[in-house]
């Protein structure tokens, strides 16, 4: 393979890589936005998945139980911000707000009380388990790129398929959608609403909470704002999937391949590297303004 | 139908402001070995001696000017995210201006163009969300958040490029000659005249929101946006506004900080700032006379837990949680009673 063809390859296996996280919130965040509530706390929710995730699997030395803990600790939250919202009726802005700023407080606080240090805090935790048999891997191009990735990668996509089934085709993700269109026809209809919407907070905090922790796993470490952003990234492939789980999860695509872009150029070229961080956003700002017009 | 009480406005403030405080004392009873030396630490220590005073006052001015471009653009149900980056491109214009003028220029000439350019900076880049909003149908929202993203990286790029400070370690411009500083007041702390601007601009908007048709209009939008278009209101030119305005006072709150308290552009000097002033518009409660008490709050919480981090081991981060907290009280429309009315 020509060294060309290798930096394709890596930029493309990478990108494989960063849309785990953009993918796992943006499934979650799409139950909430089809019941109705535009989920600005993705963004915290993953930097809590992130941490309580790391903090877990680094205590445990094992991912699974990593994993549990993103669930759980980002689920809570995303009860907490639906408790404040639905029962307290809330601004769900201000509580997403809120719940950014949370987050932010509460990993920085504990980071500093666990780990003595508000700097990056280093994980060594057993090897990702591979999706695919080793063989597949070796497969020229299309191996390490398709082939290459952990399990919680592939659970991405099982992740996002298994939410377009349940979000057409089941009753459950009917009464959520409905209650998006028309929450006064489910209430008549005899099922509560409010149900739906919490229903649809867990989904949020489920995917956030894991995609967070796909985020440290990455990089085997946690940092605070680790996120940086990523929530509200994966806030916009919602806009730009149309809000259909596998046009979104090209959108993530899209973004990851403009973030391992950004990361190749970064070490590669004569631009300025903080410029080219701005090039996920920047790339993320045109689709949200492209999205808006389709309307 | 779950029984509910409904709050009312002075009720949510009060019950905000009580349990941030209740909060705050119970972190650091959690935290600390001497809670007492903590407790007055966070509560006494602001208020102590002139130093401290004044820069207690010095942190909650540019709260107050922030705070009070939140609000307005809340006034028009617009959610400015952006205030990051916008306080970010306001002072670094304020810093390109101040560093760049030859030594000679009457320093009040300099202020005024430090002030205007970090104003305008600001707006341009609110005004931007606004633009989207009222023409594309883009959530302001997530557009400000990204566009500040944005704003924030390419505007370290240049502290940290071009405008780096070579004898300095930290990352940051020269520092800004003193005669282009602001005067102080209350030497030697940091608080300045731009107290009294603060002052002058939160009268200001409460006179043109209670006495003019702009205000009033701009109200309307806020209330009804199908009643304000069926008036004949241009409901897009007030979006755009109120977001200019909202991202001009976040610039200008920037290029003050760069002509006064910081006299110098730092890498990451706004962090938390941006947020908080939306906290300050939240706990004002719609009312800009309740920006001054609101933003003398939030900088008494954030000076409270400097100290504390000073003395006793609690990170300053305390604070985003004691904000959050508040935010979700204010914002609660009602409080849930837990059995049910006999009707």
């Amino acid at each position: 393979m020509s060294d060309r063809a290798m930096i394709f390859v890596d930029i493309l296996k990478y990108t494989v890589v960063a849309a785990t996280p953009l993918l796992y919130a943006s499934i979650g965040g799409l139950f909430s936005e089809l019941a109705g509530m535009l989920n600005i706390a993705l963004e915290g929710l993953m930097g809590i998945g992130a941490f309580f995730g790391m903090a877990a699997a680094g205590l445990s030395h094992n991912v699974f139980i990593g994993a549990v803990a993103a669930i759980t600790s980002a689920v809570a939250a995303s009860l907490l911000m639906g408790a404040v919202t639905i029962r307290f009726r809330a601004n769900v802005f201000i509580v997403g707000l809120a719940i950014n700023l949370l987050a932010g407080g509460v990993t920085t606080v504990l980071s500093q009380r666990w780990y003595h240090t508000k700097a990056v805090v280093a994980f060594s935790l057993p090897a990702p388990l591979p999706a695919f048999p080793a063989a597949l891997a070796q497969i020229p191009f299309v191996g390490p790129i398709l082939f290459s990735h952990s399990v919680l990668t592939v659970c991405a996509w099982l992740w996002a398929i298994g939410a377009a089934f349940i979000i057409r085709n089941s009753r459950h993700g009917i009464r959520i959608r409905a209650t998006g269109m028309n929450a006064q026809a489910v209430s008549v209809l005899g099922y509560s609403p409010d149900r739906a919407r919490v229903a649809a907070m867990i989904w949020s905090g489920v995917g956030s909470g894991l995609g967070g922790f796909a985020l440290g796993l990455s990089i085997s470490a946690f940092v605070p704002n680790i996120v940086s952003g990523r929530g509200w990234i994966a806030l916009v492939a919602i806009y730009l999937g149309q809000k259909k789980p596998l046009w979104i999860a090209a959108s993530c695509l899209l973004f990851a391949f403009a973030e391992s872009l950004s990361n190749y150029v970064q070490g590669f070229s004569s631009i300025p590297p903080l410029l080219v961080l701005a090039l996920p956003y920047a790339v993320t700002l045109v689709s949200l303004i492209a999205a808006g017009n389709k309307k | 139908m779950r029984a509910e009480r409904e709050l009312q406005s002075p009720a949510r403030v009060v019950l905000a402001v009580g349990v941030s405080i209740a909060l705050a004392a119970g972190v650091l009873a959690l935290f600390s070995q001497d809670l007492g030396s903590a407790l007055a630490q966070f509560f006494l220590e602001p208020f102590s001696n002139r130093y401290f005073l004044g820069n207690y006052l010095a942190d909650a001015v540019p709260l107050m000017i922030a705070g009070l471009g939140v609000l307005i653009a809340f006034r028009s149900k617009n959610f400015n995210l952006g205030g990051e980056g916008q306080l970010y491109a306001g002072a670094l214009a304020a810093g390109l201006i101040a560093l760049r003028v030859p030594a000679g220029t009457a320093p009040v000439v300099v202020w005024i163009w430090v002030a205007v350019a970090g104003a305008l900076t600001g707006a341009a880049i609110g005004a931007l969300s606004g633009l989207l909003k009222a023409f594309w149908r883009v959530s302001e929202m997530i557009s400000s958040f990204l566009i500040s993203a944005i704003v924030i990286n390419v505007s370290d790029f240049f502290i940290t490029g071009p405008l780096q400070d070579p004898a300095s370690n930290f990352q940051t411009t020269r520092q800004i000659v003193p005669q282009f500083l602001l005067p102080r007041i209350l030497a030697p702390s940091k608080l300045d005249v731009s107290l009294g601007l603060a002052i002058v601009l939160i009268l200001v908007f409460m006179v043109v929101a209670k006495r003019t048709r702009v205000g009033f209009e701009l109200r309307i939008c806020g209330e009804n946006e199908e009643f304000a278009r069926y008036c004949g209101i241009p409901v897009a030119a007030y979006q755009v506004a109120a977001m200019a305005v909202s991202g001009g006072l976040y610039g200008l709150a920037g290029a003050l900080l760069v002509i006064g308290p910081q006299g110098r552009v730092m890498r990451g000097f706004s962090s938390g700032l941006g947020w908080s002033a939306i906290s300050v518009a939240l706990l004002a409660q719609g009312n800009e006379a309740g920006v001054v008490p609101a933003a003398l709050f939030i900088a008494f919480l954030s000076t409270g837990s400097d100290h504390v981090m000073m003395g006793s081991g609690v990170p300053s981060e305390i604070i985003s949680i004691l904000q959050a907290v508040a935010m979700c009280f204010i914002s609660a429309g009602a409080l849930p009673r837990f059995r049910r009315r006999q009707s």
